[in-house]
């Protein structure tokens, strides 16, 4: 076959599948459970699959987060732990750290925790990265169609992952919380309904968050899975909502915080407001 | 609803099966106990790029915006050919979950024949709220050319996290 045909071929291949994958887009996954919490006396599993189509090497990591006041999580480097993160990193053990996988193919990475002796009652927590190690950045389709003049054509490649939170409690810790005033605002994205959450005691809470009108068994809003960490005594909790249902939330609700369902449901605050 | 919790099934199976492999060949002649344990789930996948297209740089330096929703504004002396979009990232997982979006502020991108770029990038939402269907969210930017930009092909790498509380 001429090295032109063969070039095109080659060429064909390249267009055909970008075609079927607008993105080059190994390195999809899948991440269960979602939330891990150790007690220090045995550890856990945490599965990834690659659900790509391509085959994809994954890297797992420990990172440290931490909440702000505005409910998000910001990124800290390694160098501006504090010891309590330092050893939250330092007590959190897990195996393997990086896996080639076929599609479709899950694997199982096995999460263990060693406490050392004199360990501060608290709860220790990072933050476990999942995320494919991309490939060489690909020549985009883009190449080919870019006129041989002076242009500029661009290629920008995510790198993309998942995070689950890995919490370790040493001791007896308790917490308790309490749901503020809630409001109805518009944000550069459209509505949001917002709320205060604050927290008191020496570990996190989390739970799910049902918006009941009075009278109403349908509730209005659920949102589940809204934590406060214990590095903020308050957080606000915004979350978008489709206009019509920003109109519907206005007005006399109740709002009841309560715990995740698998340890339970039980009440954290049930509060009654008016919704401005 | 029924969909998520299939998918859950399965997983719990997938799981189940591995574990038992694992028991038989300890315990051959055993009697059986069929056990699953069923784990909330989060995928994330990336299904369209943060595509700037094609620039021909002017003389003055200029921007070109892709919104979040993928609509392209070419700055002033810039010409600005094929089909921008904003990257896409479907998230799924239990509904009503509510996912936090992160990400970098800003990427720089270097050139094949030299020069560099930087671009800053826009996030469609600080957090989303996963429906049945689970949800989405998009990532637009600013890119920074310079005046007489050196041509080529300029790529960079940007972080996107999915993040559970």
């Amino acid at each position: 076959m001429p090295d032109f045909l063969k070039g095109f071929g080659l060429f064909c291949a390249a267009l055909c599948g970008f075609a079927a994958f607008p993105v080059h887009a190994a390195g999809d996954l899948l991440v269960a459970p979602t939330r891990v919490v150790l007690d220090g006396s045995r550890g856990t599993e945490v599965v990834l699959n690659n659900i790509g189509s391509e085959p994809a090497t994954y890297r797992i990591s420990l990172e440290i987060k931490r909440m702000t006041a505005a409910g998000g999580l910001d990124e800290i480097a390694e160098a501006d732990a504090t010891p309590a993160e330092r050893a939250a990193l330092d007590m959190i053990a897990f195996s393997p750290r990086r896996v080639t996988l076929p599609p479709n193919q899950p694997q199982v990475i096995r999460v263990g925790v060693r406490i050392p002796e004199g360990t501060p009652p608290g709860e220790y927590r990072a933050h476990m990265l999942f995320r494919a190690v991309p490939d060489a950045a690909p020549a985009t389709a883009s190449d080919v169609a870019r006129p041989a003049s002076a242009g500029v054509s661009i290629a920008l490649t995510p790198i993309y992952g998942i995070t689950i939170p890995v919490i370790v409690r040493v001791g007896d810790l308790g917490a308790e919380a309490s749901i503020g005033e809630a409001w109805v605002a518009d944000t550069p994205d459209g509505p949001a309904f917002n709320f205060g959450l604050t927290r008191t005691g020496n570990r996190s809470v989390y739970g799910d968050i049902e918006v009941t009108r009075p009278g109403v068994s349908e509730p209005l809003l659920l949102a589940r899975g809204i934590a406060v960490y214990p590095e903020v005594g308050a957080r606000e909790v915004s979350l978008r909502v489709p206009p019509e249902l920003a109109a519907k939330l206005k007005g006399p609700v109740r709002i009841r915080y309560s715990e995740d369902r698998e340890v339970g449901g039980g009440t954290i605050d049930q509060v009654d407001r008016v919704v401005k | 609803m029924r969909k998520f919790g299939m998918k859950r099934a399965v997983l719990g199976a997938a799981i189940a099966a591995l574990a038992m492999n694992a028991s038989a060949a300890h315990a051959a002649t055993a009697t059986g106990t069929a056990t699953a344990k069923i784990l909330r789930q989060i995928t994330l996948t990336n299904t369209s790029a943060l595509q700037y297209a094609t620039i021909i740089s002017g003389a003055t330096a200029s921007t070109v915006s892709v919104s979040t929703s993928g609509a392209a504004t070419c700055g002033a002396g810039l010409t600005c050919t094929g089909t921008t979009t904003a990257a896409n990232f479907d998230v799924q997982g239990t509904s009503g979950a509510v996912v936090l979006v992160g990400g970098d502020a800003s990427v720089t991108l270097n050139g094949s024949l030299g020069g560099t770029m930087t671009s800053s990038l826009t996030y469609s939402s600080a957090n989303i709220t996963l429906g049945a269907t689970g949800g989405s969210f998009q990532v637009g930017g600013t890119l920074n050319v310079g005046a007489n930009q050196t041509a080529g092909d300029y790529t960079g790498t940007f972080n996107v996290t999915a993040n559970y509380q």
